[in-house]
């Protein structure tokens, strides 16, 4: 067990060496690409807690982000020059004048029905802190409403699936308020006490690295809490947990909310690196994507989630950026992702798991202790 | 108001088509497909190809899709989700990549298009199918203007439901089929050749959808990326009617369909559909095994 410890020790000290020193050998261009992945990966984190600790398979992460991302988004969009150039003492989206009836004041309290809810944006903080308490406060009394009712597997997968999809439509249909389907787009830069975060500088890249050092650190000593090994003894088995007299849905909620944080937290990030805001976000397949990732990098590690998001955006857009390749890579990520579900159940580091384990007992009387390691595997 | 309700009887068929199939393979072997999407786009193509290849109309592309999707679903069941049984989540990420490789495969017309050849019919571009002229129009029955397609779509899915219904409450098989959706150990145990059954199951169901993609390729458009939705849609009914109860599927398709046409009546069709996830998310709260569900033992 210590050699294990060391391991997994030297192998999140290599991964932040890795990600602190990418700005050494990248251009700006690929130091925003880089930044992506970065937000990716915190995204895998957020569901390698749902679903390999809590073992509650959330289908609707991308809420959650999308929310994050559309808080901040409001706010830059307030904070971008063209926004102050509508005509009006106060900042005015451009989206709205070219929905507004002719002859609408151009104020954001009365230009279009519901345009007064973007009078807080006015101020960044609001985006700011909106974009991880919002996503929080929704989790928080799904959670206690989902698990109170003792509502499991696949029923939970529904229902946020359902209210991420049913978020995506209205925000969608919403078009006078939210520019519908086209997005919040010609944002301002995020500005934190005089500091500017151009999407291409090493400020904003190091922004988005320390956010993921804190959240992989922070993630990785809260599964070592009491708190953390009560919930996995939940997802083992949650009838014995409930009958040892711990308030199982309880400690269920709390994650599912710090998750939803972490993806909040991800969507203002990306929406600081990419520069836009989109109801995409929000669609099945983005959050299918993240599931994709943390099965593909190892649900149960942490680490291992966050690499294989890091991992597979790579590649996709490296290959997908070959002429030849851009709609075949999507059939190969299916490839991946089957063979992946078939043949490596707990993925990258459920394998480099068993190769460690392997290489240690390597006398032949332990070798069935691997296989039954692999069994017990659901 | 009649005709509204006509409508949505229309929209809850199809929906019906889809979701019987997931609710056999959920219910019976605990797989959650989220190819099924896929066998309806199949299904759709199938129609499509019929009409440019063979010449041929709607009718004729029915069976024929019922046997493609079918075929593919038994392999789909055989390669993929035999080796899945009793790890529900794996097999919907699972069958998530096979749909998207069957996606692709359309789009890229089964890869045909690297070498230059052209599948006419496939390909990334939307498609049209006609229907046949004599489903073209509307007729008058008890004072009320019905469009003949649509009555068409709800004769072809009630006849196809009570086929289902005979098959699973009247059949040998059925009775086995019901079996396993109790117990699948005790139905084992019992003598019953799950696994076969299983494929069985799968592969009907897929034929389901696969009719249902043909029957929806004549009021919609056409395109590799249609299952999705119709997938979720499925499931929203199979969930709201709770798992494994035939007759909740039926009766949460015909609720979600009749709510789905009654609000894009009067707002739109996005607010419609969130309008049924709405419903579906309070259903899941207040009854969390859905409408219908029997008691587990």
């Amino acid at each position: 067990m210590a050699l294990e410890n060391k391991l997994r020790l030297a192998a999140y000290a290599l991964f932040f060496l890795a990600v602190f020193a990418a700005p050494v050998f990248s251009d700006e261009f690929l130091l925003n690409r880089l930044s992506k992945y970065l937000v990716y990966g915190m995204l895998a984190i957020a569901i390698a807690l749902t679903w390999g600790y809590a073992g509650v398979l959330n289908l609707g992460q991308g809420l959650f982000f999308g929310l994050g991302a559309y808080m901040l988004a409001m706010s830059l969009k307030l904070s971008s020059p063209t926004s102050l150039q509508q005509g009006a003492d106060q900042p005015v989206p451009d989206f709205m004048l070219w929905n507004a009836q002719p002859g609408s004041p151009t104020e954001l309290c009365c230009i279009t029905p519901g345009s007064f809810i973007w009078l807080p944006f006015q101020s960044q903080w609001t985006g700011l802190v909106l974009g991880v308490v919002l996503p929080v406060l929704i989790a928080g009394l799904l959670g206690l409403l989902v698990f109170r009712k003792r509502i499991a597997g696949v029923f939970v997968s529904i229902i946020t699936l359902a209210l991420a999809l049913l978020v995506r439509l209205v925000v969608g249909d919403a078009q006078p308020v939210t520019n519908g389907f086209n997005g919040l787009t010609d944002l301002g830069w995020l500005t934190i006490g005089g500091l500017e975060f151009d999407p291409y500088s090493h400020a904003t890249y190091y922004l988005c690295a320390a956010t993921l050092t804190f959240t992989l650190i922070g993630t990785r000593l809260l599964v070592e809490t009491r708190a953390g090994l009560i919930l996995q003894a939940a997802r083992d088995d949650q009838t014995r947990a409930r009958y040892l007299g711990f308030d199982v849905p309880l400690y269920q909620t709390f994650f599912f909310l710090i998750a939803a944080g972490i993806s909040g937290l991800a969507g203002m990030l990306y929406v600081v690196v990419a520069e836009f805001a989109s109801p995409t976000f929000m669609d099945l397949s983005f959050s299918i994507a993240m599931v994709i990732w943390a099965a593909v990098g190892g649900r149960n590690s942490l680490l291992g989630a966050c690499l294989g998001a890091i991992l597979i955006s790579a590649i996709e857009t490296s290959v997908s950026e070959t002429a030849a390749l851009i709609e075949a890579w999507k059939a190969v990520i299916g490839l991946i992702f089957v063979l992946v579900v078939l043949f490596l159940p707990r993925g990258l580091a459920g394998a480099a798991h068993d190769l460690i384990k392997r290489f240690r007992h390597s006398q032949p009387h332990i070798a069935p202790s691997s296989r039954e390691q692999r069994n017990e595997v659901h | 108001m009649l005709n509204i309700l006509f409508i949505g009887l229309s929209l809850s068929s199809i929906l019906l088509l889809i979701a019987l199939g997931l609710a056999i393979t959920y219910g019976a072997m605990g797989v959650i497909n989220m190819a099924h999407g896929e066998m309806v786009m199949v299904g759709a193509y199938v129609a499509v190809l019929s009409g440019i290849w063979l010449d041929a109309n709607l009718l004729v592309a029915i069976p024929l899709a019922f046997v493609v999707t079918a075929l593919l679903g038994l392999a789909i069941e055989r390669v993929v989700v035999r080796k899945l049984y009793g790890r529900m989540l794996d097999t919907l990420l699972a069958t998530w990549g096979v749909a998207l490789l069957i996606q692709q495969a359309v789009r890229l017309e089964f890869g045909l298009s690297f070498f230059g050849v052209h599948v006419e019919g496939l390909g990334p571009g939307l498609q049209h199918v006609t229907t046949p002229a004599f489903l073209q129009g509307t007729f008058r029955l008890a004072g009320v203007e019905l469009n003949a397609y649509r009555t068409f779509i709800i004769l072809v899915t009630a006849v196809l439901a009570t086929a289902t219904w005979w098959l699973v409450y009247r059949t040998a098989a059925g009775m086995q089929v019901r079996a396993i959706i109790r117990n699948p150990n005790m139905a084992a145990a019992s003598g019953i050749d799950v696994k076969r059954v299983n494929s069985m199951t799968f592969a009907f169901g897929s034929g389901l959808a696969g009719i249902a993609g043909v029957l929806i390729s004549g009021i919609r458009t056409v395109f590799p990326d249609m299952g999705p939705p119709l997938v979720v849609d499925g499931f929203m009914v199979v969930v709201t009617g709770g798992v494994g109860s035939l007759y909740g599927t039926l009766l949460s398709s015909a609720l979600l369909g009749e709510i789905n046409a009654l609000v894009a009546i009067g707002t739109n069709d996005i607010l419609a559909r969130a309008v049924m996830f709405a419903v579906v998310i309070l259903v899941i709260l207040i009854k969390p095994n859905g409408l219908f569900s029997f008691k587990e033992r």
